[in-house]
């Protein structure tokens, strides 16, 4: 339960320390909770389920209110708690560092991020779900651009109105097996009829799809990352569209298991659609902030994609791609953070030659890049590499549609960095990176290399919890395959 | 009843304390009052009135918990009204004397078990409101409302003791427990009769198609009063007409049914649509009151009481916050949208009980909105799937409508200025506040 009680506490601690120390304190309770969710790690075993709350008293409606994890959401917890100190390291030399408010409000997000995660009940987890929309509009509306209220109203709407498709769908289930307990939706989920069970899919896809963004759901991602401070960013971008993407493989598929058939193959298209449509406008990109939110369009549609093959190892690639997703979403968009608080233009064709003024920049850019682009050693090759496999394995050409990101990925990328850091240089000067972006990026490429090392210790990390989960429908596995 | 006449006497001394021009001691005494009416409400749902027997007013298992929210609502309106009510030292003790009243008049409205306490509860509840709204004398506005409110009203009055006579002549009885068992569908005196006392009831809590004079009204009271009526009038009103229509006139569900769809889904839709180009505050608070009428008529399907409750509870609690701020904001009688500019940036308490009022009003969790609409929600799907959807479109449309509220509210770049707060006003804030922020907790017991 302190998982959950400890960003809250931390959150309302910040209001009352002094301007000066916020920064410090907002440091140290983020490693303070990533120390707890080690502490948890010690003790936990694959293969159970650990339970941090369970009134287990009568409460009206069939609310259950139950929270507790497996690995497949521990994992999760275990990314949000370490990817919170990096965005706040991140931003420890800005001015936003020093804002109470702002401090309070990532805390907050923390806490309805690691509910998302923790939630075992239905309704809970839509609660949750919803009250990470309060930081994070709040985040994007008090630190972003000014003037950008048509572009939050946009993606509040937006959010939203898919929000309350979920909601619908978790209403009939919870109804229809009269209690919002994941095992008892569950277990409905499996015999629920087609029809309904398809719709109830089609409610969750709304949500999820219009979170990840899936293609023509896309819209508002774009203009809210540009506007968006880069804390915020880096939270919608890093952590708030793995909740889509866990929602996907945790909620979403189980519960209308019947319905899955119908959907499947129009969620692999989009999620394709979205693959090579975001990476050939990011080509065209001469924006380094749109370019990355294009880029981050076309990395999800395939993690996406993916998850619905609902392979055991599908799903387990798809996690240590959303793992490589946060990091390379970090390591960008600091990068183009860097570029843009330094230089005060995020066009491309105004930079050039920055390699040269900042040379340690130039190498820990080039190194995010290549993370992003994939290469060997590093989390995105294998990750990348399986999950087309298994998209080939599917359907030939949902695999060929996939494998275009290679290319692409490495097109824009590649061109992104050479304009802005190769070339006669266009600019006098470039401050060089300050201790805490080096740290930043340090750790985000250790994780990538550390992983694309040894990718089995996260697969064999979720293997029991994903198993656990095919087995509650196993007996219908057949109509999917 | 033993709450009831402690209120009534609350009023009388108030009165006359009145002409003593001590505003404080006025406050204090209605204050006393009404927490001692407060108390005395728990005590008899708990255990039973000190006084038995009553002809015709019973405050049964759910009945009590409606009348401690309007006691508990007129509370934090005349506390957090005082500072206006105090503007005008010769006129302050009318005030109380009239919202005292008024609430008189809501609790036999709440407690009527005959169609006789049920008018007589109407009238006492109606009549204080029609002249508080007109207490602005000098102002054209307040005038314009008052006279508008006042015909409207008795002609629906007069319809409501209309259709009261056609049911009285089809079962030849005026008790709610016998009309339950004698009421017979088939009879068309009966459903006419019925339908008067429906279109009279909807007017009272200002629902589509009788909705017309609530933003002309509100728009013309004092904020205090515009925050009685969209609160205590609509509890009132909504109460009764869930136990009229929902348990005493079960039987007539099927002649109901296609007027109530028309009802509800014309509140929630045109009173969101409206609300989106209105530039006046009370105006939209009057159509956001509207579609929330629609809402809390959903229950009428289930019949679910604690529903109803938690529903009123949160968006009570909402409203009456942000009417007080509203006065608090009130200067030279404007009340325009623009001078909610900045607020919330400039003064982060204000900021934040506007913050929670509006997402609770949207239905965002982890708020009492949230909760009411959820249980909302679920009780509907069992009976009308269709209707959930549509509700779940105009909760979006409302969700639009009270974000740009907030956005207007928390722009960065105005002349807002800081405004001191009265200690009153933040004690009322900081209830509402909580009840919205936890109101919900409520459902577990």
């Amino acid at each position: 339960m302190e998982l959950l009680i400890l960003p809250l506490v931390f959150a309302l601690i910040s209001y009352f320390i002094p301007s000066k120390g916020v920064k410090y304190f907002g440091i140290i309770a983020s490693l303070a909770i990533f120390a707890v969710t080690i502490g948890h790690l010690m003790n936990f075993d694959t293969k159970e389920y650990v339970s941090i709350f369970d009134p287990k008293t009568n409460l009206p409606f069939g609310l259950t209110f139950k929270l507790g994890y497996d690995s497949l959401s521990f994992i999760l917890v275990l990314l949000v708690n370490s990817v919170v100190p990096l965005i706040l390291l991140a931003n420890f030399n800005k001015e936003l560092a020093a804002n109470k408010s702002f401090t309070a409000l990532v805390f907050f997000m923390q806490m309805g991020l690691l509910g998302v995660f923790l939630a075992q009940d239905g309704m809970l987890f839509y609660i949750f779900w919803e009250i990470t929309l309060i930081p994070i509009f709040l985040i994007l509306y008090w630190f972003g651009e000014q003037n950008n209220n048509s572009v939050l109203l946009k993606f509040f709407i937006y959010t939203l109105l898919g929000s309350l498709g979920m909601l619908l769908s978790i209403i009939v289930l919870g109804i229809s097996a009269s209690s919002f307990d994941f095992v008892d939706m569950a277990i409905y989920g499996v015999i629920a009829p087609a029809k309904i069970a398809c719709w109830v899919a089609c409610g969750f896809l709304l949500a999820f799809a219009i979170k990840i963004p899936l293609f023509p759901f896309h819209t508002w991602q774009p203009s809210t990352y540009t506007t968006a401070p880069m804390a915020g960013t880096m939270l919608l971008s890093a952590l708030m569209l793995k909740m889509a993407l866990y929602g996907m493989i945790k909620w979403m598929i189980p519960l209308s298991f019947t319905g899955i058939p119908t959907i499947k193959w129009l969620v692999i298209t989009l999620g394709l659609i979205g693959v090579v449509y975001g990476a050939v406008i990011a080509v065209k990109q001469t924006d380094i902030k749109k370019l990355f939110a294009y880029a981050s369009i076309s990395h999800v549609g395939l993690i996406a994609a993916g998850i619905m093959i609902y392979s055991t190892t599908a799903i387990e690639v798809a996690i240590i791609q959303m793992i490589n997703h946060s990091i390379v979403a970090i390591g960008l968009f600091l990068a183009a953070d860097i570029i843009e608080s330094r230089t005060k233009t995020r066009e491309l064709y105004a930079l050039g030659g920055i390699a040269k003024l900042a040379p340690n920049f130039g190498f820990w850019f080039a190194a995010l890049t290549f993370v992003s682009i994939s290469v060997p050693f590093t989390a995105g090759f294998f990750g990348e590499f399986l999950l087309i496999k298994e998209l080939f394995t599917a359907h030939w050409f949902a695999g060929f549609a996939a494998a275009t990101t290679l290319v692409l990925g490495a097109v824009y990328m590649l061109r992104a960095y050479q304009l802005s850091m190769f070339g006669a240089p266009k600019l006098e000067s470039f401050e060089d990176l300050k201790w805490n972006e080096i740290l930043v990026f340090a750790i985000l490429l250790a994780i990538a290399i550390l992983i694309g090392l040894f990718p089995q210790c996260v697969i064999d990390f979720v293997k029991p919890s994903i198993e656990a989960i095919q087995e509650l429908t196993a007996h219908d596995l057949k109509i999917i395959k | 009843m033993d709450a009831l006449i402690v209120i009534f006497i609350t009023a009388l001394i108030g009165l006359f304390v009145g002409m003593m021009k001590k505003p404080n001691l006025t406050l204090f005494l209605s204050i006393i009052g009404l927490s001692a009416a407060f108390v005395l409400m728990s005590y008899y749902g708990k255990y039973n009135s000190l006084f038995n027997n009553f002809e015709g007013l019973a405050f049964d298992s759910f009945h009590w918990l409606f009348a401690e929210l309007v006691i508990g609502l007129t509370l934090l309106i005349i506390v957090g009204g005082f500072h206006y009510f105090k503007k005008d030292v010769e006129h302050t003790a009318d005030y109380y004397g009239l919202i005292l009243f008024s609430l008189c008049g809501a609790l036999v409205l709440i407690g009527s078990e005959n169609f006789f306490m049920f008018f007589l509860g109407i009238e006492i509840m109606s009549i204080p409101v029609y002249v508080l709204v007109g207490i602005k004398k000098q102002n054209i506005l307040s005038s314009e409302a008052s006279i508008k409110y006042f015909f409207t009203g008795s002609f629906a009055t007069a319809i409501l003791l209309f259709g009261v006579a056609l049911v009285y002549g089809a079962t030849g009885t005026f008790d709610f427990s016998e009309l339950s068992s004698l009421f017979d569908s088939n009879s068309p005196m009966a459903i006419v009769g019925i339908l008067f006392v429906f279109a009279a009831l909807l007017f009272k809590i200002g629902s589509v198609p009788f909705h017309f004079w609530s933003p002309d009204v509100y728009e013309g009271s004092p904020d205090p009063v515009t925050a009685f009526m969209a609160t205590v009038v609509k509890v009132a009103g909504l109460t009764s007409i869930v136990s009229l229509f929902a348990y005493t006139f079960g039987a007539a569900t099927d002649v109901l049914l296609p007027i109530f769809y028309v009802v509800t889904i014309g509140s929630l839709f045109l009173g969101y649509l409206s609300a989106l180009k209105q530039t006046n505050f009370r105006r939209l608070m009057a159509y956001s009151g509207i579609s929330n009428t629609g809402f809390a008529m959903l229950t009428l399907l289930s019949g679910n009481f604690i529903t109803l409750w938690v529903f009123l509870l949160g968006y009570t609690a909402a409203t009456v916050g942000l009417l007080i701020i509203s006065q608090i904001l009130e200067k030279s009688n404007s009340d325009e949208i623009v001078n909610w500019k900045g607020i919330g940036y400039k003064n982060p308490f204000l900021g934040v009980v506007i913050l929670i009022s509006f997402l609770s009003l949207a239905g965002i969790p982890p708020f009492t909105g949230f909760f009411a609409k959820l249980l909302l929600l679920i009780n509907t799907y069992q009976s009308n799937p269709v209707l959930v959807y549509l509700t779940l479109i105009t909760s979006v449309i409302g969700a639009f409508l009270y974000i740009r509220f907030i956005l207007n509210a928390f722009a960065k770049d105005s002349n807002a200025e800081k405004i001191t707060i009265h200690p009153l006003h933040i004690l009322v804030l900081s209830v509402c506040s909580l009840v919205v922020l936890s109101g919900w907790t409520l459902i577990l017991f």
